[in-house]
């Protein structure tokens, strides 16, 4: 009889527990969640550690994930969202937003946060919130937040007889360390190492670049109401002929310009070819990446951008982003409520030294505060300043980078060229 | 039930046929209809907008006549390599099958990567073909390969070279394989010259692999997209942009579908009509 009961009762655990496990298979929801950060190593490990934390907390949720390039991040996007295929949620830049907007590839995600209370989105800088706005209602939730300041390198500082605790505060200052740093080291009569690196391919990281020049200088790329060029004042003259004569009249850029992308220039300061570059957040992890002997986090040291008329530089914003075409919109949520929260914020910085959207993070975290670069960033916030957020805004910074380009090769002056690029960018406005 | 012989060819055809207008029509189409949808949010209806844009840009007009250069010089210079290491392949070379797998490597490498290796090879710091240059004495100063506004769209065909020759060196190889031996054995019989051989014996051989070879390539370098991109982006300037990386531009980074579609539309048709002779000669042997 006993044996008949424990048999009976082994049966009743197994189908309990087949059934209660058959049910949790059924209730399970699979989520695409795509980055570009999923294709570098340091920011990988990161978020593989955040996915199996929030998968620890959410069990019925299991997180697919699709790395996509940098480079062909809009592309995968776009192509998936026009299929309405997009994975649930994606991370792109806050200046793609609007082009996002527009074609209706963004989520609203108001029902969302009004569940949440009204105080939810008050733990966030203000500026980073209206900026994910389309038509005044959130369409996207902010993820990194960081200034553009300049990195150099303390040793070679030294080397060239530069004190490394005192870093250029001007461009004028600024144009004088990157002739002294412009040197030939080895003897041989030819330049090995130059004062500057920057980027100038087409590449989207050019405008956070030239943000802190054309700024500085007192000028805009656009008018207040964004609908003409503002490439026609003296100031933005001055700071598009200073920009080209560093690498044309001064030689303090290495050669092969107009193909340098962030990469290339993050190898060359960490190779040791260049002394200072603008970077933020990402740039000591990956320079140690690339060149761990050069002990980047110790050799590096960074300041602000430093100033003609007045301190200004760029701000990197980046977004995560639900698509409309989700079938699991709460869990979707749950994920980017994960991905932006205070504790996941945190652990961003702590292991890929991005400053967090959120002002709990980045204006009182001690890690962040006694960081020697993040402090530096933080401290820089309010003189950043964003790109214009308009869907028109990626082919005029095109139309902007050709005519560089075109002036820095030598085939055009700075003043012709920057003529046409402001031509140019009226036409596109007046479309 | 059994189906009548007569109409057993569209069990055949017609699942390839449904296929094609899935992979190939619809998109085409879309595309098409694209190109004629109004630019302007919420506008509907069908116009020129597009196209009449098209002849008022500065840029698509440069584009244009870039992608004309590219086109010509890589195709020429790809049947010319591509001849010559056909010939010498198919001559009586020792360890042939080595050298057929080391010529047929370039084209194995994918687009991109291909871009990518080459872009540092050209690197005036790091290159190793400015190290080179500079090792055998041939430069004093590293060039600066993809910014010298003179070199770029050189230094872009150099690559181009590279990379498409073995596709033409392929189909002309199998050409010359075609090419009866007796002819060769008659006209030396009667005291032609290599060079007599190669122009009475060897280009008559090869006319139709030449026209097939031809309309071939120029349709890929036509949408040579890749390499271009991952080398220069269309810099310096816009002295490297071609059509293809031109309405990749102006679909996934600008958005603008519509204009990107007439680009693509007016690169179709070219292409067809470039392709009417290949499409002539088939038609002619059936």
């Amino acid at each position: 009889m006993m044996k008949k009961y424990t048999a009976t009762a082994i049966v009743m655990a197994a189908a309990l527990t087949l059934f209660n496990f058959g049910g949790a298979l059924a209730d399970q929801v699979t989520l695409r969640f795509s980055d570009w950060h999923l294709t570098e190593d340091v920011w990988n490990k990161s978020l593989n550690e955040g996915m199996d934390i929030f998968q620890k907390e959410n069990p019925n949720i299991k997180v697919v994930q699709e790395p996509v390039s940098y480079a062909e991040k809009e592309t995968k996007y776009t192509v998936e969202s026009a299929a309405g295929r997009a994975p649930d949620v994606f991370h792109v830049h806050a200046f793609s937003l609007p082009m996002f907007f527009g074609k209706g590839f963004a989520k609203d995600l108001t029902p969302f946060i009004e569940k949440e209370g009204p105080k939810f989105l008050d733990a966030w800088y203000p500026l980073a919130i209206d900026l994910m706005k389309h038509n005044g209602k959130v369409h996207a939730m902010p993820g990194d937040y960081m200034t553009m300041v300049l990195f150099y390198n303390t040793e070679m500082f030294k080397d060239a007889g530069l004190d490394p605790n005192k870093p250029p505060k001007t461009w004028d200052e600024f144009l004088s360390y990157a002739k002294k740093l412009t040197r030939d080291t080895d003897g041989d009569g030819k330049v090995d190492q130059w004062g500057f690196g920057t980027v100038g391919a087409k590449s989207p990281g050019f405008s956070l670049r030239f943000g802190p020049f054309i700024w500085s200088f007192g000028a805009d790329y656009l008018t207040p109401d964004m609908k003409g060029s503002a490439l026609d004042t003296p100031e933005a003259k001055a700071a598009f002929a200073f920009f080209v004569e560093l690498y044309t009249k001064h030689k303090v850029v290495p050669p092969g310009l107009t193909a340098m992308n962030p990469q290339e220039v993050r190898t060359q300061l960490a190779q040791k070819k260049v002394a200072m570059i603008m970077g933020s957040g990402w740039t000591p992890p990956i320079v140690n990446k690339i060149n761990p002997a050069l002990n980047a986090f110790e050799v590096l040291s960074c300041a602000p951008a430093p100033v003609k008329v007045k301190p200004a530089t760029a701000i990197w914003l980046s977004s995560w982003v639900m698509s409309p075409n989700t079938k699991h919109p709460s869990e979707a949520w749950q994920l980017i409520k994960f991905l932006t929260a205070k504790d996941t914020e945190l652990k961003w910085f702590v292991d890929n030294r991005v400053t967090s959207s959120r002002k709990d993070v980045s204006g009182v975290a001690p890690e962040i505060l006694n960081d020697k670069f993040a402090s530096v960033m933080a401290s820089q916030l309010p003189n950043g300043k964003v790109e214009p957020q308009i869907p028109q805004w990626p082919e005029i910074m095109d139309t902007f980078t050709t005519s560089l380009q075109e002036a820095i090769v030598g085939m055009k002056t700075p003043d012709q060229a920057l003529g046409e690029a402001h031509q140019r960018i009226n036409a596109i406005l007046a479309r | 039930m059994r189906i009548n012989d007569r109409y057993m060819w569209t069990v055949f055809v017609l699942p390839a046929f449904f296929l094609l207008i899935l992979v190939l029509g619809w998109p085409a189409i879309t595309s098409i209809l694209y190109s004629f949808q109004p630019t302007q949010a919420g506008a509907t209806g069908y116009t020129l907008a597009s196209y009449k844009s098209l002849l008022k840009d500065p840029f698509f007009k440069t584009t244009f006549w870039n992608t004309v250069v590219f086109v010509s010089f890589s195709v020429g210079s790809h049947m010319i390599l591509g001849l010559a290491v056909a010939m010498v392949l198919n001559s009586a070379l020792p360890a042939k099958p080595m050298f057929r797998v080391i010529a047929l490597l370039p084209w194995v490498v994918p687009d991109v990567v291909a871009g990518i290796i080459w872009k540092w090879m050209y690197n005036p710091i790091y290159g190793a073909l400015n190290d080179l240059l500079i090792k055998v004495g041939i430069l004093e100063n590293p060039v600066e390969w993809l910014s010298n506004p003179k070199l770029a769209m050189i230094s872009a065909i150099l690559v181009n070279l590279w990379r498409g020759f073995p596709f033409v060196m392929l189909i002309l190889l199998a050409g010359l394989q075609a090419i009866p031996r007796h002819l060769y054995e008659a006209a030396a019989i009667d005291g032609a010259s290599k060079l007599t051989q190669f122009i009475y014996v060897t280009l008559p051989g090869l006319r139709k692999m030449i026209v097939v070879a031809l309309a071939l390539d120029i349709v890929w370098e036509v949408r040579r997209f890749g390499l271009i991109q991952a080398m220069t982006q269309g810099g310096p300037g816009i002295l490297t942009e071609v059509l293809s990386t031109y309405t990749y531009k102006q679909y996934f980074q600008f958005f603008r579908f519509e204009y990107a579609s007439a680009i693509s539309v007016v690169m179709t048709v070219v292409l067809l009509m470039v392709s009417l002779p290949y499409i002539w000669m088939i038609s002619q042997e059936e």
